[in-house]
């Protein structure tokens, strides 16, 4: 049986593990203007990484508008997991193809959309403009709001799936019984559903922080040339620096944080379930 | 419709034949080809219409351009300059960007037994491991109907009438700091008083715009009125109706030189080298003056004299112009971009 897991194993030993083993080895050696590379076993670059500001500050920005989209996406996905875990009609299929509607769309394309929206000369500011409400094009885009809808709009499916199917195994039984018992609505959603639904919201959580903390092309096409998050100061010092020592160990710092919070996040949400 | 297991096989094996026909050295190793590294977009258009089908179709070469902006593919040629089998028989690059490639042992140094056009390239352009394709000089683009004194040099988008209205393109931020530098006193070894100049501009409210494309929009709605860009883009950006008018800064600028050279791992040699000739073809050449408004590297292209007047250079403009100094700039690379993104943008 062990055998099953052979190829999808080595598959991601050659195409995840071995990358990351190179890229572990380059993050620590030195970089030359003229050479690129000079072989090395120096920390220096995780050093440097750690105590400039400009990637302090790039990696709050990154952590804030992780967190703030993910908290967004369970607020606003709840509430539509919830319905559609307890839809019955025969549309439950249509309505489940809908939420996922949006992931068709790749990333690139769909920040496009956002920027012909959201652009000083986007649908938006020319409808203001032209029913003379604003004089001047209103800044919607390149800026942390601009990245934070664009982020929540794309991870918004994956939270509602998640939550729908841990939502669907909860019986109805279990919150009628707490109506029955003079629960109100409020209180049976906290005491009964919530609880419940725990395993959901931290799959669903740490699913979305991942993908958020990680995102690229939408700071990069929404938040325009001065909004930085970690990603794109990865590519910058790979690409445009030739810098392949430094973006190397930008990139572990950023697996590193976001694994750190990750399992202290579950684990935190995990024994509150437990306790409840 | 039952498939039969042969049926099956027989499609998997022609959509496997239809994929990997537009991949180079699988499917047509055999053939004549030449792998062109280089910009998608006008330049890449008018290399397909000028040199790839009237030139190089009839000597039986295919031509495949892997396209990408200048970044991703230095990134390329620097991660493949070990390897035995490059991408790419031709890279095209700017001046700069060719140097620092070069510095790296990437390309081979030309042999000019193998150019038939050599001999026609300017001397001031003439290198010795890549051929100049087109040029261009930096000057500052201003809107005529609101900036009404005429500037003179990149010191004047300091003047605080202009608070606000100096734009920038953040893919330029070589280029924007040099302008910057020789607004404070610097010089082309010198990027040194581009920092506080920079910081000025940054609390005169400059705007960056993510790329040159933005920044056209952005002068066209005359949201900004006033950049550093080369001669060329303003050429076609006034022939696209947006306002702008050009002046080479009294301080002095560099041409930019846009180059091809072939990489030392290239697998196509002889192709590469009938790819630089045609590159430096006159009516090629002529081609991209019309449609993009850069100069001939060639002594025997002749400009029409409508064009000519429009992106030519006087004597007096041409001495203002020197090339960048290459050495300084591959060392101070990192700086550069570095107090851009950390200082100037943050």
């Amino acid at each position: 049986m062990a055998a099953l897991v052979l190829p999808a194993g080595l598959l991601v030993v050659m195409l995840l593990v071995a990358p990351m083993l190179l890229l572990a080895r380059i993050s620590l050696n030195r970089f030359s203007p003229t050479e690129l590379m000079v072989e090395a076993t120096t920390a220096e670059n995780y050093w440097r990484a750690v105590q400039d500001p400009y990637y302090q500050q790039v990696l709050g920005t990154t952590l804030g508008v992780a967190l703030g989209c993910t908290v967004l996406a369970l607020a606003l996905g709840f509430p539509a997991a919830y319905w559609l875990a307890r839809m019955e009609s025969r549309w439950k299929s249509l309505a489940t193809i809908l939420v996922l509607f949006p992931l068709l769309v790749g990333n690139v394309v769909r920040s496009a959309g956002w920027m012909a929206l959201l652009g000083n000369e986007g649908a938006i500011n020319a409808a203001l403009m032209g029913m003379g409400i604003t004089s001047r094009p209103l800044p919607l885009l390149y800026n942390t709001g601009s990245v934070v809808v664009g982020i929540v709009a794309v991870v918004l499916p994956y939270m509602i799936l998640t939550l729908a199917a841990v939502i669907e195994g909860i019986p109805r039984q279990a919150e009628e019984a707490a109506a029955n018992l003079g629960g109100r609505p409020m209180t049976v959603f906290r005491r009964v559903v919530l609880p419940l639904a725990l395993p959901g919201v931290v799959a669903g959580s740490v699913l979305v922080f991942i993908l958020c903390m990680n995102a690229y092309a939408t700071p990069v096409l929404l938040g325009g040339p001065q909004f930085k998050m970690m990603a794109p100061a990865v590519y910058d010092q790979f690409v445009r620096g030739n810098n392949w020592p430094f973006g190397a160990a930008l990139a572990f710092i950023l697996l590193a944080v976001t694994l750190v919070l990750t399992v202290v996040g579950s684990t935190l949400l995990g024994r509150r379930y437990r306790a409840a | 419709m039952t498939m039969t297991r042969r049926a099956a096989l027989t499609g998997s094996a022609a959509a496997l034949a239809s994929i990997t026909a537009g991949l180079p050295g699988l499917a047509h190793a055999q053939s004549k080809q030449v792998v062109v590294g280089t910009w998608g977009g006008d330049y890449g258009e008018l290399l397909r219409q000028n040199i790839d089908q009237p030139l190089m179709a009839p000597q039986g070469i295919e031509v495949l351009q892997d396209v990408a902006n200048a970044d991703p593919r230095k990134t390329k040629l620097l991660a493949e300059r070990q390897a035995r089998r490059g991408t790419y028989d031709i890279a095209c690059l700017s001046d700069t960007d060719m140097h620092m490639i070069s510095a790296q042992n990437a390309f081979d140094t030309l042999e000019t037994g193998r150019l038939k056009r050599g001999g026609a390239i300017l001397p001031a352009l003439a290198k010795t491991y890549a051929v100049p394709h087109i040029y261009s000089a930096l000057v500052l683009l201003y809107n005529p109907s609101k900036v009404t004194t005429p500037p003179t040099g990149f010191a004047d988008m300091w003047d605080p009438k202009y608070r606000g209205r100096v734009g920038f393109s953040d893919i330029l931020y070589s280029t924007n700091t040099f302008a910057a530098a020789m607004a404070g006193g610097g010089g082309f070894s010198d990027y040194e008083p581009a920092k506080k100049k920079l910081m000025e501009m940054r609390s005169l409210d400059g705007r960056i715009y993510p790329s040159n494309e933005a920044l056209a929009a952005a002068l066209k709605s005359e949201e900004v009125w006033m950049t550093p860009m080369w001669l060329a883009r303003g050429f076609m950006w006034q022939k696209a109706g947006i306002p702008v008018k050009h002046v080479v800064p009294k301080e002095g600028a560099y041409a930019i030189v846009f180059e091809a050279a072939v990489p030392r791992n290239s697998r196509n040699k002889d192709n590469a080298y009938a790819y630089l000739d045609a590159m430096l073809d006159p009516k090629a050449q002529v081609a991209f003056a019309d449609r993009m408004g850069y100069l001939p590297t060639v002594k025997d292209a002749q400009l029409p004299a409508e064009i000519a007047r429009q992106i030519s250079l006087s004597e007096a403009e041409q001495e203002r112009l020197r090339a960048p100094d290459y050495d300084y700039l591959l060392k101070s690379h990192g700086e550069i971009l570095d107090f851009w993104n950390k200082q100037f943008k943050a």
